[in-house]
């Protein structure tokens, strides 16, 4: 098994390897580029979670795309004793009036989506779609508007290309299912 | 739709939050001059009259029996209200006149009379006791006109939904405060007219008592995300006996307005999560367009622990 991995981390299997996922990222990008052909599109990716989603997913998209990446935590807040979810790093792009592809590496509840969502929304862009690596379809609670998507997931704990677990395992070249809960 | 009706103290800044809120909203300011000049404007001189004497609104047009320039005055302004997205109506006795508008909300902006002549003063470059005169005459004038249209005093604190003190807030600060009232009535009167027309009850209450930990704790998910929600604002009726009375209703416990969706918690026993999910689509069923969707235990666990270990 890969040096990248620590003895606290027990991989089952591999879900996706990476000739899968270049597959798959190949023909999302090819659908995007089909999809947005003459439009100006912004792809706008969340760190850091999909930090290499979206950078396979940009190349992968064949049009004079601008990037841009947004970062969100949590950041503690006086008035309240668990504090307030705040964008950490904005975009610089300027997106209104134009179309913006959200790219993420895996949405569960879309609650954060959603947050991200509202948060671009205000900079008053043509449209926001976006696009996920993975997708657990039965547990979405937000109405989100996920045109695209790599892999569709269960409730299993992921690791790899992007995911983490505590932190370690992002630079997986692969998607790994861990053995436990971390 | 809104309307808004901002009485003020003279130097308040309540003329400077009705022109910044039209900006915000893109929408018309009713003003004094605004009413003289277009209801009024035909005749100068009636104009100038009524400008003048309180009393004279209480009067008929000429050639209209039984009708009043206060009646026009109130209807003119009425019928702007109904055909516009959001209005704004300075002074005027508005909060009284419109006060049977369920889409009116009345805003009173006051500040002491030391701010206030302050900035009178330097406004107009005037002594802080020519300042301080300006500005009793003004609100003497004011009350006056109230007191004679609508036999009310305006500084009675009942007639309005919000009170704004400028000494320390800036006319920025009082919009945000007027228009997240205004965004959450807008939620409020959407879930009313929806009750209106299908068999849904409006079940909104002036505070949210959540029936358990779970709840709450959600309640303050949503809110570090930003993302707006009312507790349980709807009943749903999904199951009637043969006379048509209820046998079986469902309250979702949150309403997400942003995302038109409703939630309903099951963190408990299991058994309850068969029950829910069919309540939930029985509800879709009946009411078309209506979104719900499950909570489960795991979900909200993750929520909690991903806000534990927030790495993005």
């Amino acid at each position: 098994m890969s040096l990248i991995l620590d003895d606290a981390i027990d991989i089952k299997r591999i879900v996706y390897d990476e000739e899968a996922i270049a597959k798959r990222v190949k023909e999302l990008g090819a659908q995007i580029t089909e999809d947005f052909k003459g439009e100006e599109l912004i792809v706008v990716g969340v760190i850091k979670g999909s930090v290499y989603f979206f950078s396979d997913l940009t190349r992968a998209i064949d049009l004079p795309i601008k990037i841009d990446m947004i970062g969100f935590g949590n950041i503690p807040d006086t008035t309240s004793k668990t504090g307030v979810v705040k964008i950490t790093k904005d975009i610089d792009v300027d997106i209104s009036g134009k179309h913006v592809l959200v790219v993420e590496d895996v949405i569960r509840t879309g609650l954060t989506t959603a947050y991200l969502i509202q948060n671009l929304e205000s900079k008053q862009p043509k449209d926001i779609t976006l696009a996920t690596m993975l997708l657990n379809p039965d547990r979405l609670l937000m109405t989100i508007p996920v045109k695209y998507y790599g892999f569709e997931i269960s409730d299993s704990w992921l690791l790899g290309y992007g995911l983490d677990s505590k932190e370690v395992g992002r630079n997986l070249p692969y998607i790994a299912e861990l053995a436990k809960k971390e | 739709m809104a309307v808004i009706t901002i009485s003020r103290q003279n130097g308040s800044l309540g003329d400077e939050l009705a022109n910044y809120l039209a900006g915000k909203l893109n929408c018309e300011v009713i003003s004094r001059s605004y009413a003289m000049e277009k209801f009024f404007g035909e005749s100068e001189e009636v104009s100038e009259k009524l400008a003048d004497s309180a009393k004279l609104f209480l009067t008929e047009v000429p050639g209209q029996p039984g009708v009043t320039y206060k009646d026009i005055l109130t209807s003119r302004i009425d019928e702007i209200a109904d055909n516009s997205d959001n209005l704004i109506v300075l002074g005027l006795g508005s909060c009284v006149m419109l006060k049977d508008r369920e889409d009116v909300i009345n805003v009173r902006v006051i500040a002491s009379m030391e701010t206030r002549k302050k900035r009178i003063a330097r406004r107009y470059n005037v002594t802080e006791q020519e300042a301080e005169s300006t500005v009793t005459i003004g609100d003497r004038k004011h009350k006056r006109f109230v007191s004679i249209l609508f036999e009310t005093d305006l500084a009675e604190a009942e007639l309005y939904d919000l009170t704004l003190n400028t000494d320390d807030l800036s006319v920025e600060e009082c919009a945000q405060a007027v228009l997240a009232l205004v965004g959450r009535r807008a939620q409020r009167s959407k879930i009313s007219d929806e009750t209106a027309k299908d068999d849904s009850i409006d079940h909104q209450t002036a505070t949210p008592v959540f029936k358990n930990e779970t709840e709450a704790e959600f309640a303050k998910i949503l809110d570090m995300y930003g993302i707006e929600w009312m507790y349980e604002p709807k009943t749903f009726p999904i199951e009637w006996d043969e006379e048509g009375n209820i046998r079986m209703a469902f309250s979702p416990d949150f309403y997400l307005p942003k995302f038109d969706l409703y939630l309903e918690l099951t963190t408990m026993d299991q058994k309850y999560v068969t029950k829910k999910n069919k309540k939930a689509r029985m509800v879709m069923d009946l009411y078309p367009g209506t979104n719900v969707r499950i909570v489960y235990k795991k979900d909200f666990q993750e929520l909690v622990e991903r806000l534990k270990s927030f790495g993005g």
